[in-house]
């Protein structure tokens, strides 16, 4: 699969109380599926498609994980920067939702 | 797709299997030496006394014979091929069918902190089980984005990106009794030379997403037949946005593969339109490799009848168009 050489990565940081769980997956899912690039989050070894909330929910990364985010294509960059305002703003949750 | 293959594994590791019946004899504290190739070397010529052979970082192996010639040496001789062997930079070394080794070997092997090991299984046995524990082990893992399903018992990787199909078409293959194995997330480990085998994430396990629908549970919505948890890559099929520019292979003549963690598996690139029934497609796919493993390959040997039928000259007696 050829996506173009324009490539973006971000280290960005699992801050809401539950971690990744199927809200936040879905959300990241509907935010990475309005780019063309493709996507890729995680940590070493286990990197998954961002578009799919499965691969997102098998990452299991509870709060405080580190995970990375890598787009490929044209608009790799505001690709990241979409998703890592996401993860910045605790995918809108708040400590006490519960 | 990043894999992070651990380069090598530590003797405790072959501790773990049970399959390899190994029980510690000597050399405890050498336990964590490191192993970094999946050949097992027989120390024959390490207990004749030539210790240059034995490598670095390999699992060395006693047989029967070997033993019994290292007991039919003279006590001083003995000694001395013992600490010779126990001084080498070797993984360890295991001496098959239980056979206790020399005393001198495993007052050694203490000495030098070098790891001597034993088990209960034949030679050969202990060869080819280390062997295959330990290729799988050094090649890693690796998880691969799609959906792994077994079609008449073939295990194909369905690929491609996101949006193209793939949950969608595995449904439908679901739905004509072929079994899951991983949605989304396929990991892979290689189990031998030629095989990687593939599962889906533990957390995940049968499990699909299907747009429109959200998640849902394949093994309870149509029972345990409709799943299964491990099964062999025999297959990977790209799915590709059919494009009219591009030429696809309309043939079948050349046999092209993908390289999954070292290991070539047969690849076929799929394009995706309007109008073609991907499972079906699938499905005759997975016959045609059921075929030629058996040997027979439809183009191939349609090939050779033409060739031959033009060799003779008797093309000509195809009938033409009526001519009534």
């Amino acid at each position: 699969m050829d996506f173009g050489d324009k490539k973006a990565e971000k280290i960005v940081l699992v801050v809401n109380e539950k971690g990744l769980h199927l809200k936040p997956a879905q959300n990241i899912v509907n935010v990475a599926s309005k780019f063309q690039s493709h996507i890729l989050l995680g940590r070493d070894g286990q990197m998954v498609d961002a578009k799919s909330t499965l691969g997102l929910l098998a990452l299991g990364a509870p709060k405080g994980t580190r995970l990375r985010i890598e787009a490929f294509g044209e608009d790799a960059a505001e690709a990241i920067n979409a998703l890592a305002g996401l993860f910045e703003r605790a995918f809108g949750e708040t400590g006490e939702e519960s | 797709m990043k894999s992070k293959p651990p380069v090598m594994t530590r003797v405790t590791d072959l501790l773990k299997s049970e399959e390899l019946q190994i029980e510690v004899l000597a050399g405890t504290s050498g336990l964590n030496r490191q192993i970094t190739h999946s050949r097992i070397q027989k120390a024959g010529l390490a207990a004749a006394g030539f210790v240059s052979s034995v490598e670095k970082d390999r699992v060395q192996v006693l047989g029967a014979t070997e033993l019994e010639y290292m007991k039919s040496l003279d006590p001083e001789s003995r000694q001395g091929v013992c600490r010779a062997i126990c001084s080498t930079k070797a993984a360890c070394l295991i001496a098959c069918r239980g056979i206790d080794p020399p005393d001198e070997l495993k007052v050694e092997a203490d000495k030098s902190k070098f790891p001597l090991l034993k088990s209960r299984l034949q030679t050969g046995s202990l060869i080819e089980m280390t062997n295959s524990l330990l290729m799988s082990r050094l090649a890693g893992s690796k998880i691969l984005h799609g959906v792994l399903i077994d079609v008449f018992g073939v295990g194909i990787l369905l690929m491609g990106r996101s949006g193209i199909g793939k949950s969608e078409t595995a449904l439908d293959l679901i739905l004509r009794g072929h079994r899951l194995v991983a949605d989304d997330v396929v990991e892979v480990v290689r189990t031998g030379a030629s095989a990687v085998v593939g599962m889906g994430a533990e957390l995940l396990r049968h499990h699909m997403e299907i747009r429109g629908l959200g998640i849902i549970n394949i093994k309870d919505l149509f029972g345990v037949s409709s799943v299964r948890d491990r099964k062999r890559l025999e297959l990977v099929v790209d799915m590709v946005v059919w494009d009219e520019k591009q030429e696809y292979d309309r043939l079948g003549l050349e046999e092209h593969t993908y390289s999954i963690l070292g290991v070539p598996v047969p690849y076929l690139v799929l394009p995706v339109a309007p109008g073609r029934n991907i499972s079906v497609i699938l499905e005759v796919a997975a016959r045609d490799r059921l075929l030629k493993i058996k040997g027979v390959n439809a183009a191939k040997e349609l090939q050779k009848k033409i060739h031959e039928a033009i060799a003779a000259g008797s093309m000509a007696h195809i009938p033409a168009e009526s001519e009534e």
